[in-house]
């Protein structure tokens, strides 16, 4: 017996639309909820245009495996806790029929390999390890769908059960908290230019911090194994994070008898408020997977963004220096048409909505209009202190705090400029006009 | 024991807090002023809203300093003694182990334990994250602060009032770690500043210091000498030793082994008699512990380990329990014996402990020499003093056994005089009820001496020290 798959029929709509494009082969990739039985897929998005002016593949050898998988990892970021690229899907004429499901088993174990490496968190036994490959036939319209899993690379694909239904997400509790930031990155003397990596290392003691923390929802610890509906109405949650502190031992369980004292050639300190949220179905979900859907939340939030902090850092500032004061791209919302889902986003402070709505269009491949792009969850520090104002504490040592509607900074102090390319990461990827 | 005084519960809060000091320069007024900084930051953290509590064994957390806001059930002003009622009884939430270990406690939850968590949903700050840098060339200096501080309230007391007065204690051994930590200050090394809480005589009751980890207690007299002047403690017995360290009902020992078992019995009737009983906390050491098989010879190794762990216990040192290895080792480095004594299974006697006390423990013993067994019935005043005096645990050789001597029930006017007896023979487990029940440390009358058997007991001197 196979993994079900309930399909929002809005999906169906989308991939009957990308049938009747002339081209042979058309790849992109399914989002959804993974739950134990089965999965729910809530959007389809095709894979962008490589350059602008080319012809749509016309083969499988054509396809760049590398250019979807990258789009899924860029997808990915763009997505709130509890949804996830579930998969690929190829349509292509009734010849490549049988090639497709080998290059859908490529692209699949590709793609949540390249996923899976920035995280913070990996997979445990409990999740589900199985990913989807669907192929549809531009001729018979005929859907064949497997899955892989992932864990196995040398199992056989399964076949799966591909079901349409409408209003998939409709009773979809939402978790929803603002997560305070405090951190400090030693940066050592011989290598104090390399800030990436003391922020990586950095972070993955938070992610340590952030796994083994106590979630409360609705005031009862959601550890265990209790269906997550029974502890109260979900539409009245209340999420909130506690934290253990560091024990700090040896491997021996002894406690240290002096503080760990290193040199540093500097440090950076990361402070603020992430806006986290996860999606949670409603089928039998446990208490203890909803704590867990929101702390990877939290985790992803603050990876994706240092990443493509640092990732934009190199690209426009060339050498990799930073300013002594920076903010991380800020985190926007905006709904997916047909569902009460939102998606995100990440702005960095030069942008506006304009860029955030080319980028779900590229992405995701549906239009958002500006004013629906919600950009009031996180609030922007306006930056008003400089470098070199003696010690500091391990705050930012001015902060004032202004709601902008816009993140841009009043002129004369130094951003990072963005050029053109919208895409931060693939300067491959061309501006949609 | 704390436990006599029904009307009072005591809060014990334990967490672990992150101290980070970032030491621009090495001389000592930077040093001092970074660390002073440093504890001013957790101070912060602890007052601030983002300090929860967490009951242990029940679902409630507590914002102490958020005008106490719990998770649902209790209240502000809900009195103390009513929630010690609702962990007793173990509310029933999702089936946790926690309603049967209750059993096997000893039914004394006079403490209501308590973890620190910090609430990282609590956002201090308002805008989204900012990465800042510091190009300055510092020391950072990191440790965990295993804070750990008690506080005592009224049963009627209302919760909401003993948890901040907890708040305010966290406060207060925070500073008392900040001093700790400079006043043994070494260029950029920072020692771990651990708290100790001891039960002093009423009506001080209990009192809780720091001390830097990895400082021994020998260093460490003449801040305790300040502190039995301002707590008017005597000055010739130990009290703020690390060993005398006040033991929690309901915490287990690490090391396995049953303390003070004589404190389950009751006296035997006796007309006209007190008793004389060990002063103090120790283990009891038997045949076939720590998988030793000493069974027909160990006997007075035993009793010799239950000694030292009374010493150890009480603060006299800060040595182990030696095991019989280390024992026979000892006597071989005194030349009693030869070095093919070590790792034999030769018995030892009271001249043998009281060489080994020496050795060791630097501890000085008399030794007792009675011709015959019957002649023990006229040691009562002896016996009955050196309790009241030393209050050590008495080993007594003769025949072909060795025993511990715990206290004798002694009448002035009769000479009527029984034992407490702690016998080393016992093979089984650490099981309390059958140790007592099968009289394995139980009172003992003059038929259990062999009448005949000339005996020698070892009669360990307590050291006059702080």
């Amino acid at each position: 017996m196979g993994r079900g798959y309930i399909v929002e029929a809005l999906v169906e709509q989308y991939l009957v639309n990308l049938q009747t494009v002339h081209a042979s082969c058309i790849s992109g990739i399914l989002i959804g909820q993974c739950s134990s039985q089965r999965d729910y897929v809530v959007l389809a998005a095709q894979t962008p245009q490589k350059d602008c002016g080319a012809v749509r593949g016309c083969s499988l050898g054509d396809l760049d495996a590398d250019w979807v998988t990258e789009h899924g990892r860029q997808v990915s970021r763009m997505l709130p806790g509890g949804l996830s690229v579930l998969g690929v899907f190829l349509i292509t004429s009734p010849d490549l029929s049988k090639e497709a499901q080998n290059t859908l088993r490529k692209l699949v174990y590709a793609m949540e390999k390249l996923i899976s490496m920035g995280r913070l968190w990996n997979l445990t036994e409990e999740d589900v390890s199985e990913r989807v490959g669907l192929h549809i036939c531009s001729k018979t319209k005929k859907a064949v769908c497997r899955t892989f899993d992932v864990r196995d690379p040398k199992s056989s694909a399964r076949p799966a059960d591909w079901k349409y239904q409408s209003g998939v997400s409709d009773s979809w509790p939402v978790l929803k908290c603002s997560v305070d930031l405090d951190l400090y990155f030693p940066l050592s003397e011989t290598s104090s230019e390399n800030l990436e990596n003391s922020v990586k290392i950095g972070l993955q003691k938070w992610a340590k911090q952030m796994e083994s923390s106590v979630c409360l929802i609705n005031g009862k610890h959601s550890d265990s194994d209790a269906e997550f509906m029974c502890i109260g109405f979900w539409w009245l949650l209340s999420l909130r994070c506690l934290c253990r502190p560091p024990q700090m031992s040896s491997a021996l369980g002894e406690q240290r008898s002096s503080a760990a004292a290193e040199a540093c050639g500097g440090s950076l300190t990361l402070a603020g408020v992430l806006q986290c949220r996860a999606y949670l179905h409603s089928h039998k979900l446990k208490a203890r997977q909803a704590a867990e859907a929101i702390k990877r939340d939290i985790m992803n939030t603050l990876s994706s963004r240092t990443e493509m902090f640092f990732e934009d850092l190199l690209i426009n500032e060339g050498d990799g220096k930073m300013a002594s004061q920076q903010p991380l791209p800020q985190r926007v919302f905006a709904p997916l048409p047909g569902t009460s889902l939102s998606l995100c986003d990440y702005m960095f402070p030069d942008e506006g909505a304009a860029e955030v709505g080319e980028r779900f269009k590229e992405m995701l491949d549906f239009d958002i209009p500006e004013e629906q792009i919600d950009m009031t969850q996180e609030r922007v520090a306006l930056l008003l202190c400089t470098s070199g104002l003696g010690f500091a504490t391990h705050s930012p040592c001015v902060e004032s705090l202004n709601i902008l509607p816009t993140s841009r900074f009043p002129p004369g102090i130094p951003v990072s400029s963005h050029s053109a390319k919208i895409c931060r990461t693939i300067s491959k990827l061309p501006v949609q006009l | 024991m704390v436990a006599s005084d029904r009307s009072a519960i005591i809060l014990r809060a334990r967490g672990s807090l992150e101290l980070r000091c970032l030491l621009d320069g090495t001389d000592g007024s930077h040093v001092q002023k970074a660390v002073s900084r440093a504890f001013e930051r957790v101070r912060a953290r602890v007052t601030s809203q983002a300090l929860v509590f967490r009951v242990r064994d029940s679902p409630m957390f507590i914002w102490p300093n958020k005008g106490c806001q719990v998770t649902e059930g209790i209240a502000e002003t809900t009195a103390c003694k009513d929630l010690q009622q609702r962990l007793r009884s173990g509310e029933p939430d999702g089936g946790k182990r926690s309603s049967k270990k209750k059993d096997k406690r000893n039914g004394d939850t006079s403490v209501i334990n308590i973890d620190l968590l910090m609430e990282l949903t609590e956002p201090g700050r308002e805008a989204g994250p900012t990465l800042t840098r510091r190009e300055v060339r510092h020391h950072l200096a990191q440790m965990a602060l295993p804070v750990d501080c008690v506080v005592t309230a009224g049963m009627d007391d209302g919760i909401g009032d003993a948890f901040s007065r907890l708040v305010g204690a966290l406060c207060s051994q925070l500073t008392d770690m900040e001093s700790a930590v400079l006043r043994h200050i070494s260029g950029t090394s920072l020692l771990v500043p651990q708290p100790f809480h001891f039960h002093l005589p009423e009506p001080t009751g209990l009192v809780t210091l720091v001390y830097p980890t990895g400082v021994p207690d020998a260093q460490l007299e003449s801040f305790r000498k300040e502190m039995h002047v301002r707590f008017a403690l005597p000055e010739d017995r130990p009290y703020l030793r690390r060993a005398n360290a006040y033991h929690f009902p309901g915490e287990p020992f690490k090391d396995g082994y049953l303390r003070n078992p004589h404190l389950a019995l009751s006296h035997p009737a006796l007309e006209d008699a007190k008793p004389f009983l060990v002063q103090g906390v120790y283990s009891y050491h038997h045949y076939m512990q720590d998988r030793m098989d000493d069974s027909g010879w160990g006997c007075a190794y035993r009793s010799l380990q239950t000694i030292c762990s009374w010493f150890q216990q009480q603060g006299y040192t800060e040595r182990v329990v030696p095991s019989h290895k280390e024992i026979q080792q000892a006597l071989v480095d005194v030349g009693d014996k030869p070095s093919s004594f070590v790792g034999s299974r030769q018995w030892i006697g009271s001249i043998e402990v009281q060489a080994v006390l020496d050795q060791l423990l630097g501890i000085t013993s008399r030794i007792l020499f009675v011709s015959q067994g019957s002649e023990l019935v006229n040691q009562g005043r002896e016996l009955a003093s050196h309790f009241q005096r030393e209050g050590t645990p008495i080993m007594i050789g003769g025949g072909v056994l060795a025993h511990t001597i715990l206290g004798v029930l002694w009448s002035e006017t009769t000479g009527d005089i029984r034992f407490l007896i702690l016998d080393p023979h016992y093979t089984g487990g650490e099981d309390l009820q059958l140790v007592t029940d099968k009289g394995w440390c139980g009172w003992k009358g003059m038929d259990f001496w062999d009448q005949r058997a000339y005996y020698n007991l070892c009669l360990p001197q307590r050291p006059r020290a702080i």
